[in-house]
């Protein structure tokens, strides 16, 4: 192209208005933000915001389809109105981002997922210590010691000790489901079979729980198939496999345990391209050989469904399922921690907390904090079990402890979630609980994580190169840094 | 040179003319709308986007195009969207030209059977792609049941192969219809008298197809072509609902792999730079397609 004049005034027009372009997008954000209104002297610190309108962003979960049904007790308290939107997370990751990067706050009370908002947007959330320590508003009942300690650090924490982002919310967490009433009417043929006990527990090994699957795929006609896994290439599927991976003894980083609980920016080399790790992902490989072929199409849900509809005899899946499965099979459902590999049992722990966004302001901000206190408050968390139309498990100690709650571990429950409570307190025993790496760029490795196995279970690749393979490109992504 | 044309000259160069004056508005929203998201967009794939405190641009130069650029993956997504377009456009434009000539034919019933045959033209993508992935769902899908019945064993959309077929079949049911309307309007406007006289010249209905009908209407397909070809390079919504680009990345189209960067990787820079080569794709295959009806006399 020859350079002329009218070439150099159409480049420069093309630049100015690039120029101009990305000054408009950089004008997008960072609004002033108000003081939050004193409280008054002999005013009810609960009263304090009443009139205030605030959103609340959830990922569409038991414990808030609880509360959205039960909401007219805070409102009745607070005076304020809170809506609630409810998302699928991905769809809830993206909201939160874009809301954090305009400034205006449109959502004051986030559901922080530690690993897709709090990690990489631990900057955008307010520290909760200044509502904590303030004795203008609300006592927060029990204090933070109340919350199970592990899921405090895990879903409120982020680098360091001291700051609190959010509060634990809710708290699923993988464990072994099976029906009960296969295992009862068929236990002694198989364990004559199998040459083993074949009741489900830890003390089963992964190897066991395959050749169990194997033997209700051939033997029985209750079901299709022995087991189902969350097995899409999703989420799901690097939830499904860390368990195996956990109990063999790999990791996905060196420091796996503090890089899971209080989260790093830098989690150092990779580590998936371990003896244990290529050892475990061959197993997961058998263990999908022998799976309902569906599995690869299922994420939680629809493992979940497949065991509500009698498609398999049992799965691992997030203990949460449990009120549904009691309505799909009453009676016949049992749970236990998930079988152990060479190095234990490892059950992963999926739980989130709530947070206030650091941009929120004014009496809205106050009025996010208030509805933060409730919402894991101990009254809201019986409630949530109590509710028909969803709710989880409580993230309090104390409330494991009413009686009424120990109770419902036993059949007949009036609140089913309950009866998966033994298994599940055992899988938060701390040499068990599996907890994924927290680091801001771990949405782009969780892909990495997933399409790999996705290629291995379909044959693409065979375990060792996969693990390999996937360990060079999170290495890859962790080198390139996150820049929120 | 008139003494008149320095007088005109200056006053062009003083203001707008009055056609230019009514262009305005127009091309300063044109300007809203495209130019200026256009000139974002370049500027974002040169630059590291930061979200937190408002939107930054951190220049980074043609990092993220260098990496666009050497990613075996993307352009893995590259190959999968050509087979993706190929196969699409391929079997809508063999069974919605087959259809129109079949309707063309019928004589009585025609509007009944036009409206049934477009249906699914109006059906919402993620409609489709819900449909589909019910339809194959292993526990409760009535295709998955029918697969059982006949001994398969798999899973529709849980093998590579059968996941990538599922999807280009969903994307056929949608719009083959489209390509049977605008191929039925071709057809009524081909001349009867040039078919009585191939038939009076003994063609049969083959030869008559090949050397009056299809040449008679190519134009008009050549359009239809364009615009699925068009629509197929930035197709989304199928995907997305039925396989969201799995398993084993089979259906990870362009499109996908863009969303994934831009909205779940919060990599917006480098999201920038595969929408702008997504964008090149569109309008080379626009400017072919333009130019192809340029030299058969259409455009």
């Amino acid at each position: 192209m020859t350079v002329t004049r009218r070439n150099l005034l159409r480049w420069g027009a093309a630049a100015a208005g690039a120029v101009t372009a990305s000054g408009l997008l950089a004008g997008c954000g960072g609004a002033e933000r108000r003081p939050v209104p004193p409280l008054s002297p002999g005013q009810d610190p609960w009263r304090r915001f009443a009139g205030t309108t605030i959103n609340f962003i959830s990922e569409n979960t038991a414990p808030t389809a609880a509360i959205a049904a039960n909401l007219q007790p805070f409102t009745e308290l607070t005076g304020i109105t809170v809506r609630i939107v409810n998302l699928e997370l991905s769809a809830l990751v993206q909201r939160v981002a874009l809301d954090m990067a305009s400034g205006t706050s449109q959502y004051q009370v986030i559901y922080a997922d530690p690993y897709q908002v709090l990690a990489p947007y631990s900057a955008g959330l307010a520290d909760l210590r200044e509502f904590i320590e303030d004795p203008s508003y609300p006592v927060l009942e029990g204090g933070l010691e109340d919350f199970i300690p592990t899921q405090l650090r895990a879903a409120g924490s982020f680098e360091q000790e001291g700051p609190v982002y959010a509060l634990p919310y809710d708290c699923p967490t993988m464990i072994w489901q099976y029906r009960a009433d296969l295992f009862a009417a068929h236990g002694a043929r198989m364990a004559d079979d199998l040459g083993f006990d074949p009741t489900p527990g830890p003390d089963r090994t992964w190897d066991e729980y395959r050749r169990i699957a194997a033997w209700f795929t051939d033997n029985v006609d209750e079901v299709r198939y022995g087991t189902g896994h969350q097995a899409k290439q999703h989420d799901s599927l690097m939830c499904d496999f860390s368990n195996v991976l956990w109990s063999y003894g790999g990791d996905y980083f060196d420091a796996g345990e503090q890089v899971g609980l209080l989260g790093v920016r830098d989690p150092g080399r990779c580590t998936l391209d371990s003896a244990e790790a290529i050892e475990a992902a061959r197993f997961y490989d058998e263990l999908l050989a022998v799976a309902h072929p569906a599995s690869r199409t299922w994420d939680w849900d629809g493992v979940g469904a497949a065991l509500r509809a009698g498609e398999i005899a049992m799965c691992p899946n997030w203990h949460e399922f449990a009120a549904s499965n009691e309505e799909a099979f009453p009676g016949a459902m049992g749970y236990a921690p998930l079988p152990s590999g060479p190095t234990g049992s490892a059950n992963m722990y999926g739980g989130c907390g709530i947070g206030i966004t650091a941009n929120a302001s004014g009496a809205e901000r106050g009025a996010a904090w208030l509805f933060v206190n409730w919402a894991t408050s101990r009254g809201t968390q019986l409630d949530n079990l109590r509710s028909s139309a969803g709710g989880g498990t409580p993230t309090r100690g104390s409330v494991y402890e009413l009686p009424e709650v120990v109770r419902a571990e036993q059949r007949p429950s009036e609140l089913p979630n309950m009866l998966a409570g033994p298994a599940v307190r055992a899988a938060w025993e701390p040499d068990r609980i599996g907890l994924r790496p927290k680091i801001p760029m771990w949405n782009a490795c969780d892909t990495a994580v997933f399409t790999g196995l996705s290629q291995m279970i379909a044959g693409q690749q065979d375990p060792e190169t996969t693990m390999r393979g996937t360990a060079r490109r999170v290495d890859q992504i962790v080198a390139r840094g996150w820049h929120a | 040179m008139t003494a008149a044309e320095p007088t005109a000259r200056a006053g062009r160069r003083r203001g707008l003319t009055f056609p230019g004056l009514l262009l305005t508005p127009g091309v300063a929203l044109l300007a809203v709308l495209s130019v200026l998201p256009f000139l974002a967009l370049v500027a974002m794939s040169l630059s590291r986007v930061r979200l937190l405190g408002g939107v930054r641009l951190e220049w980074v130069g043609l990092d993220n195009w260098v990496r666009v650029l050497t990613d075996v993956d993307m352009w893995w997504s590259w190959v999968r969207t050509g087979a993706y377009l190929v196969l699409t456009l391929g079997i809508e434009m063999v069974l919605g030209l087959a259809v129109a000539l079949a309707l063309h034919r019928v004589l009585r019933g025609r509007g009944i059977l036009l409206s049934l045959v477009l249906l699914p033209m109006f059906v919402a993508p993620v409609i489709v792609g819900l449909l589909g992935r019910y339809l194959t769902d292993s526990t409760f899908g009535l295709y998955a049941w029918f697969l059982q019945q006949l001994g398969w064993e798999g899973d529709v959309l849980g093998s590579p192969g059968t996941a990538f077929a599922a999807v280009v079949l969903m994307d056929v049911w949608e719009w083959t219809p489209l390509i049977t309307l605008i191929a039925l309007a071709g057809l009524t406007s081909v001349n009867p008298s040039l078919l009585e006289a191939a038939a009076l010249d003994g063609a049969g209905y083959w030869a008559g197809l090949r050397h009056v009908v299809l040449p008679s209407i190519s134009g008009i397909l050549l359009v239809a072509l364009l615009i699925r070809a068009m629509d197929a390079v930035r197709y989304y919504d199928i995907i997305s609902v039925t396989t969201n680009g799995g398993p084993a990345d089979a259906t990870k189209t362009i499109p996908i792999r863009l969303f994934e960067n831009a909205f779940r990787f919060f990599d917006l820079g480098y999201a920038a730079a595969i929408g702008l080569m997504m964008l090149l794709l569109t309008i080379a295959i626009a400017r072919a397609f333009v130019r192809l009806l340029g030299t058969r006399g259409i455009s």
